[in-house]
């Protein structure tokens, strides 16, 4: 199998990684790089448990994507939204109303809610519910999942105030 | 009113900032130095086959490969992966026929997915390539899907021990003519003015958890055998792999991973057997042993699907005679479980309404389906598909209203409850139906809708349930908890319990912080390992805070008493005067008389007799509390659930608008974890009656094992969801609480059905109600105003 070199931004982080073609982004960041934050669900891109964030804000299953496709890539992860144990707002709504039972879905569903709310920053619940579409929840039956999107929505600080290392979901 | 200022509150829970992270370790997390990578090769082509040729000869040369195990390598102990064996008395299980059917390795296939042999390899991919190079031959065998098929006199015998493969019926012994219940069925179905009968088929729905099953398993240098598994049953796996693979349990260390949710398919062992298997071939090395989500799919235990019959007879005034039922579940290839739904099916059948007489006969037959165990509801969701749709068409037929009708003959307080004898001390369904009504607006709306036209047809629907707190008195109720306080007065609990992501630890931490009068922060609640911590029966029958809570409250009052009596002489007055707020002691009559707890725990621990006076600076001893804890009662649960739907009759969709969940529960420790357990059982409920079913071709082969293929709610499919939670607080509970675990997802099953025969006048009596049925139902039976059904108006 062919490996290839390349050089991943991760959650403000520079590494350089010498990758197998065909090893997805999730196994890198599981098994080369020790990121178990990045869930394992399904493998098929189908439930999102695998979520990550990219620079402009949108949202990819790593279970779908080869690592060696993603050289000079900025990526952020669900560890990368707090800081040193300081959650950031979103993660805050979501314990905040009561949105995490196991817990197995909640880095994939912090991370598309700061998709979402890059490009959104007043989503109705519809939409909510439409952009959650790929990430399953079995625990909580999305009830509160929504609510803690929409109050994550509420608590979004202001894009002014927001530095480069506070906002890393929107990954400006 | 409550005196309390931590139980009844939403307080946050205690794990969900590694969750919200990712920096909780589930098992799949989990690294450890020279570790290798496990592999299971299974049987895809074939549900049914024996096993003619296993070569292992290039497995074992290819590269990167350490170990490959056939059924010769690994013990030739057999094994059941349920748990209901140990937790029956040796007559019962005896009565019971339990038997160990399932062997690490098979060289008879029995069901899709069976293990064949294991590799051992450096990494994953190397063990994957590897298993791709093991050559199987097999005969194949005739395919048995349903009861029908595998009981035919020439069928081939699953085990011997089981002939026409009826793996369990209730027995003789307990049930005379192998039937629940009582009073002469056929005498009062003579009587009856109306009898309403059909048969049913409930589906066989999957657990769907968000972990897949993931273990790692090691052979110490001291030959300890530890396994890191996120089981529901972290110590009867303990006894259970002790017992398989012949060691003593003090060989055999489990530690309880965080669970990426349960739903029941934890509930005893899955891979445990073959990661443990692995882990004794190559002796310091640790094994870690992954499912791919196909893979989980097939390997871990469904609900029962099956056949039920059910015939209701009533007099004219709607006084309910008598019922008679039998479920006949399709067990899948081994035994696990198959005495217990097969028997609870019938338990809250016998435990809802007030039927004079009543015999329900429960069967279990092996097929060559997927595994069949536990799963939230355990026969709950298939009794109320069942029984909550006839008594709506007897409703309908009498002109009865399907609320009045539950209120009037539903069981209540002074009842039995599931099992005869054991009567229920608390049921507040009568509120919940009150409330229940008025937040959809019951009366209203079936006034509205029992008369439309147009394609698009609406419909409201209601169905009853009562549950289960522990398995008290069927199954053992048994929870050891430590309670140890520190020098500086804060609490250590041990309690083996596992939380699944419901949130019980949090409860019960709760609970703790409450009767020690501590703040919720010092105290600390672990579930350990198997070498520390107590004996506790697992998470499962929707026991953790009825039972598990119970014993933790009577550890820390333990605690609580040592401490006021050590503060009782200090302040020189008797304990029964003391009590304790945010760790301060004071006379209840004379607050200013006061030491705080913290003066007492220190003296204890740091006993320092004074060399210039000889005096000790208090009583010596760390305080600690200790309860081996058995339920004394079982207090049910009850719930009425409300649904609204819309029916497209031209593409047989049904859109669910609303769905209420009144429930209960004697007393919410954590209204937030109380409301998530309803939400997250409204989505299985509606999966189950509407959307969720395995399905497999002629040959036993499943044709959905993806999140694609298999149906569930989605977050845009859920309908509104109003929780509503009626406390009226249990005599015998923990601070009044019952169960809440599992009860949330059983009477949306039937309420949503019950709303389709509202909407278009169509009961239908196969689960899931997908568009495809209900098309054919209106083909066949045309769309008919509920209004003109029967007496109904
Ligand atoms: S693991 Fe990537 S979508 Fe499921
Ligand atoms: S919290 Fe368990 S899957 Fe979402």
């Amino acid at each position: 199998m062919k490996n290839r070199d390349i050089t991943l931004h991760i959650n403000g982080e520079e590494c350089r990684l010498n990758v197998a073609v065909n090893r997805t982004l999730l196994e890198v960041l599981r098994d080369q790089l020790g990121m178990t934050e990045t869930k394992y669900g399904c493998g098929t891109g189908e439930c999102g448990a695998c979520t990550v964030l990219l620079e402009d804000g949108k949202a990819i299953n790593s279970c779908l994507t080869l690592a060696a496709t993603m050289d000079g890539k900025r990526i952020t992860t669900a560890a990368g939204l707090s800081d040193f144990g300081r959650v950031n707002h979103i993660q805050q709504a979501f314990i905040d109303e009561a949105a995490i039972q196991c817990g197995y879905c909640t880095p994939g569903m912090v991370l598309k809610t700061a998709s979402l709310l890059a490009t959104n920053r007043d989503p109705s619940d519809e939409e909510i519910r439409h952009a959650l579409e790929g990430n399953i929840c079995r625990c909580t039956g999305y009830e509160k999942i929504v609510k803690a999107v929409r109050k994550a929505a509420r608590t979004m600080p202001a894009p002014a105030a927001c530095g480069a290392e506070t906002c890393t979901e929107v990954a400006q | 009113m409550n005196r309390e200022t931590i139980v009844g509150t939403s307080a946050p829970r205690v794990d969900v900032r590694d969750k919200a992270t990712g920096q909780a370790l589930y098992a799949a997390d989990i690294d450890l130095p020279g570790m290798l990578y496990g592999k299971v090769v299974r049987c895809w082509e074939h549900a049914h086959a024996r096993v003619v040729r296993l070569d292992l000869s290039a497995a074992a040369k290819s590269p990167g490969v350490v170990r490959v195990l056939g059924p010769q390598d690994v013990t030739a102990n057999r094994y059941n992966s349920s748990v209901l064996d140990l937790m029956v008395s040796e007559q019962m299980h005896d009565m019971l026929g339990d038997i160990e059917d399932q062997r690490i390795f098979t060289d008879h296939v029995k069901f899709q997915g069976d293990a064949i042999c294991g590799i051992i390899a450096k990494s994953e991919e190397a063990a994957e390539r590897a298993a791709a190079k093991v050559i199987v031959e097999y005969e194949p065998l005739p395919v048995y899907l349903t009861a029908d098929a595998s009981k035919q006199p020439d069928a081939i015998r699953f085990t011997p021990e089981k002939p026409g493969n009826l793996a369990f019926q209730l027995p003789e012994p307990m049930f005379p003519g192998h039937a629940l219940g009582g009073g002469d069925v056929e005498a009062a179905m003579r009587d009856a003015d109306l009898v309403v009968e059909d048969v049913f088929y409930v589906p066989k729905q999957k657990q769907c958890q968000m972990e897949p099953h993931a273990y790692i398993a090691k052979l110490d240098s001291t030959g300890r055998l530890n396994c890191w598994t996120s089981s529901q049953m972290p110590k009867l796996v303990q006894a259970k792999l002790a017992k398989l693979f012949g060691l003593p349990m003090s060989l055999v260390k489990v530690t309880p991973t965080v669970i990426g949710g349960g739903f029941g398919t934890r509930l005893g062992l899955i891979s445990e057997p073959q990661a443990c298997a692995m882990a004794m071939s190559v002796p310091g090395h640790a094994v870690k042993l992954l499912t791919l989500r196909e893979e989980d799919w097939v390997i871990s235990p469904s609900r029962h699907p099956g056949k039920y019959w059910m015939k209701i007879g009533f007099r004219k005034d709607g006084t309910p005679l008598a019922c008679d039922a039998r479920f006949e579940n399709y067990k899948g290839g081994y035994y696990l479980d198959a005495s217990g739904t097969a028997f609870t099916a019938g338990a809250w059948l016998g435990g809802m309404y007030k039927f004079p007489a009543l015999r329900y006969k429960g069967e279990s037959y092996f097929t060559n389906q997927g595994l069949t165990g536990a799963y939230r509801g355990y026969g709950n969701p298939q009794t109320n598909f069942v029984l909550e749709q006839l008594i709506d068409r007897a409703c309908a037929q009498m002109g009865a209203d399907p609320v009045e009708w539950r209120k009037q003959w539903h069981k209540g307080v002074g009842d039995d409850g599931w099992c005869p004898g054991v009567t229920y001390p608390s049921c507040a369904l009568d509120e919940c139906l009150d409330r229940g009504a008025a937040a959809i607006g019951w009366s209203e709306k079936r006034r509205q809708y029992a008369h439309q036209s147009g394609t698009v047809r609406r419909g409201v629907g209601v169905a009853v349930m009562n549950h289960t707190s522990g398995a008290m008195p069927m199954l053992l109720e048994h929870t050891a908890c430590t309670v140890k306080l520190n020098e500086d007065a804060t609490a250590e609990i041990l309690f083996a319990c596992s939380d699944m992501g419901q949130g019980s630890h949090t409860a019960l931490k709760q609970i703790a912080a409450e009767t020690l009068g501590f703040p919720f922060d010092h105290v600390q609640l672990s579930s350990g390992t198997s070498d520390v911590a107590g004996f506790d029966i697992g998470a499962h029958a929707s026991r953790t805070i009825y039972v598990g809570g119970a014993a933790v409250k009577k550890a820390c009052e333990d605690v609580r008493r040592q401490l006021l009596e050590r503060a009782g002489r200090h302040l020189q007055v008797s304990p029964d005067e003391l009590d304790i707020r945010d760790k301060r002691i004071f006379v209840k009559a004379d607050p200013a008389r006061a030491i705080e707890a913290e003066t007492i725990t220190r003296a204890g621990v740091y006993h320092f007799i004074d060399p210039a006076t000889g005096q000790a600076g208090g009583e010596p001893g760390q305080i600690q509390g200790y309860v081996s804890f058995f339920a004394p009662h079982n207090s049910p649960p009850f719930g009425a659930s409300f649904a609204e739907v819309e029916v497209d009759t031209e593409t047989g969709e049904v859109r669910v608008l609303e769905l209420v969940n009144a429930h209960d529960i004697g007393r919410a420790i954590n209204p937030a974890a109380v409301e998530g357990q309803l939400e997250g059982g409204i989505q299985q409920g509606l999966g189950f009656v509407l959307s969720e079913e395995m399905y497999y071709d002629g040959n036993g082969r499943i044709l959905n094992n993806s999140f694609t293929d298999y149906k569930m709610f989605g977050p845009s499919d859920m309908p509104k969801i109003t929780t509503i939670l009626v406390e009226d607080p249990d005599p015998v509970g923990p601070f009044g609480a019952k169960s809440v675990g599992e009860s949330g997802l059983v009477s949306p099953v039937g309420a949503v059905a019950n709303a389709i025969f509202n909407a278009i006048g169509i009961q239908f009596t196969e689960a899931p109600i997908t568009p495809e049925k209900v098309l054919k139902g209106i083909l066949e039976q045309g769309v008919r105003d509920y209004g003109s059904i029967g007496g109904a108006h």
